[in-house]
């Protein structure tokens, strides 16, 4: 089954096209990578997915997307982001607010619980699920503020979590990180994987290969190549995708 | 101590110099108003200016309960006014609107405030009597609150003028902080799938140091600002729960007295005992935000 299929897809800002008409299916509970250069249009693919889009009011959208069948934009937009998770480049946890209220933001929001224990329970299951529980268990209290970038990200995690997404878009989620940091990400990844569908936006080639399944290659609002990762790394069809693979462009 | 702060100590001295001076000024020259009156000159309500010394007796209650009365009006109006105004500024305002918006608030706050008094005598009054006041007057008159027949030459006249001129300085600093919140942060809240409205509320939050800050400024603007007050709060010597009473506030008690107070003995100590509260109100207003702001930051 097909978490996505998309058809079509086209993305401009003002008049100027940036993504020039994409097919594509991910499949679910797989990882699907979005690799590409700099510029190419992955983060605003990635942000049609769950219609972030939207916020930029010069952004037009046309084409068909749909999740798990259903048409995204007949979807309002709160439920849609509830099934469809996001994590940004920047980790960006509300500073102000604790660890505990970054993770209940969401539950709280969206009304998915009925009192204090049922939000109690699952801020800790989320945590625990981005493996980070044992490291802010004492300091639930603290502001999201004081924690390390590592742990931010995975706090960001953590609040998607929350919502319990079927999706889980994440734009360059290592790319502001030190590289233990990093590699914990990529491990939470693989994790995740088993029960979400992950759509990973990456420019690393080599972090493609670590963590995806399937992999898409984006270069100027098209994709150029798009398969399992082990045949578009092995033997790419395009001469561009081995230029980049082997570090010729980006 | 490197030379930076070592070239920055003379400004900070000269501050706090002034600062000290001016405080050590109002105090000495209140002291023999303070010594006769005791704490009565702060607790109770007379006025009488007699030109034998041991008939004079004042009370600056009054003027003080007026201050604080109309500046809390003000504020009560001014923070939610401003706050809204600077989201519909940066959020809503269409491109086209939004400068111009931006510039009107801007001049308003830099028209000399005169000119808001004269409007507030000949327009607002007359306006807030016959529209506002007497309307609830007339069904709420049992309400304490509503219970003084208006003239319109009142505390709530005067907070709602105050309300007007403060607006534009705390929208300012509300705004402009508003429109630095890191985009990663309500992109953050709508990608939760919060609305507007919700991601607008947690953003708020983030800027509560600004709006603590915007809410000390337009309280010391109106705490302060005399000419305009003196024109639309009536000058009477009043300590009234309703909003419709006329009253008095410690700035417009002093331009009002200030003329004539040299015929009398203990009056311009008494004024400048009236100025020394205005000090310490400010002064522990503002300790109090910072308090807040201190707690905010390190909680
Ligand atoms: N809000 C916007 N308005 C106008 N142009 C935009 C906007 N956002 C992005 N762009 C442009 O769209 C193009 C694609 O941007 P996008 O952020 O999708 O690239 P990307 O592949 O994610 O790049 P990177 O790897 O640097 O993050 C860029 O040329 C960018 O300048
Ligand atoms: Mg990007």
């Amino acid at each position: 089954m097909n978490a996505f299929e998309v058809r079509n897809l086209r993305v401009s800002y003002d008049d100027f096209e940036i993504i020039s008409g994409i097919d594509l299916d991910i499949p679910a509970k797989t990882c699907f990578a979005i690799m590409g250069p700099s510029g190419c249009g992955k983060s605003t693919l990635l942000r049609t997915f769950n219609r972030l889009i939207e916020i930029n009011e010069n952004a037009r959208v046309s084409g068909i997307i749909k999740l798990f069948g259903k048409n995204i934009f007949e979807i309002e937009t709160s439920e849609l982001r509830r099934r469809v998770g996001m994590v940004f480049q920047i980790p960006n946890p509300f500073p102000h607010l604790s660890v505990y209220e970054n993770v209940a933001v969401g539950p709280k929001f969206n009304k998915m619980v009925k009192n204090k224990k049922e939000l109690d329970k699952i801020v800790e299951w989320a945590l625990k699920k981005a493996v980070l529980w044992d490291e802010v268990k004492d300091r639930l209290r603290e502001r999201a503020s004081n924690l390390s970038g590592g742990q931010m990200q995975r706090l960001c995690i953590a609040r998607a979590l929350a919502l319990k997404p079927e999706v889980l878009l994440m734009d360059e989620p290592t790319a502001n990180l030190d590289p233990i940091s990093a590699s914990k990400i990529e491990e939470l990844i693989h994790e995740l994987k088993k029960e979400y569908t992950m759509v990973i936006v990456t420019h690393s080639p080599s972090q493609a290969s670590r963590i995806a399944d399937y992999v898409a290659f984006l270069y100027l609002g098209k994709i150029v190549e798009i398969g399992r990762v082990e045949d578009v790394f092995e033997n790419p069809k395009h001469e561009l995708t081995e230029k980049y693979l082997t570090g010729r462009i980006g | 101590m490197d030379k930076f702060k070592i070239s920055l100590f003379p400004n900070i001295s000269l501050i706090f110099g002034i600062f000290a001076l001016m405080l050590i000024v109002f105090f000495l020259n209140s002291l023999p108003s303070i010594q006769k009156f005791g704490i009565e000159l702060y607790t109770t309500n007379v006025w009488k200016a007699y030109e034998y010394e041991h008939e004079e007796r004042y009370g600056l209650l009054a003027a003080i309960y007026g201050s604080v009365y109309t500046s809390v009006i003000a504020l009560l109006i001014s923070i939610p006014l401003s706050i809204g105004f600077a989201i519909f500024v940066v959020d809503f305002a269409p491109k086209k609107i939004k400068e111009p918006l931006i510039v009107i608030t801007d001049v308003m706050a830099g028209l000399p405030t005169i000119l808001y008094g004269i409007w507030g005598l000949f327009v607002l009054a007359p306006f807030l009597r016959d529209y506002i006041m007497i309307p609830l007057y007339k069904t709420f008159s049992y309400i304490p609150l509503f219970s003084y027949p208006p003239t319109g030459y009142c505390y709530f006249t005067a907070g709602v003028l105050l309300a007007i001129m403060v607006t534009p300085f705390a929208t300012a600093i509300v705004r402009e902080s508003y429109r630095m919140v890191p985009r990663i942060y309500k992109e953050g809240a709508f990608a939760l799938g919060l609305t507007k409205y919700e991601t607008t509320k947690i953003l708020l939050k983030y800027i509560k140091p600004a709006i603590v800050a915007g809410t000390l400024l337009a309280f010391g603007r109106a705490i302060g600002e005399t000419v305009a007050v003196s024109l639309v709060v009536g000058n009477t010597f009043n300590v009234h729960p309703s909003l419709f009473a006329p009253g008095y506030t410690i700035s417009s008690l002093i331009a009002n007295q200030f003329g004539n107070a040299f015929i009398y003995d203990l009056m311009p100590s008494t004024l400048f005992a009236a100025g020394l509260s205005l000090f310490l109100i400010g002064l522990s207003v503002n300790l109090l935000g910072l308090q807040y702001l201190k707690r905010w930051r390190y909680a």
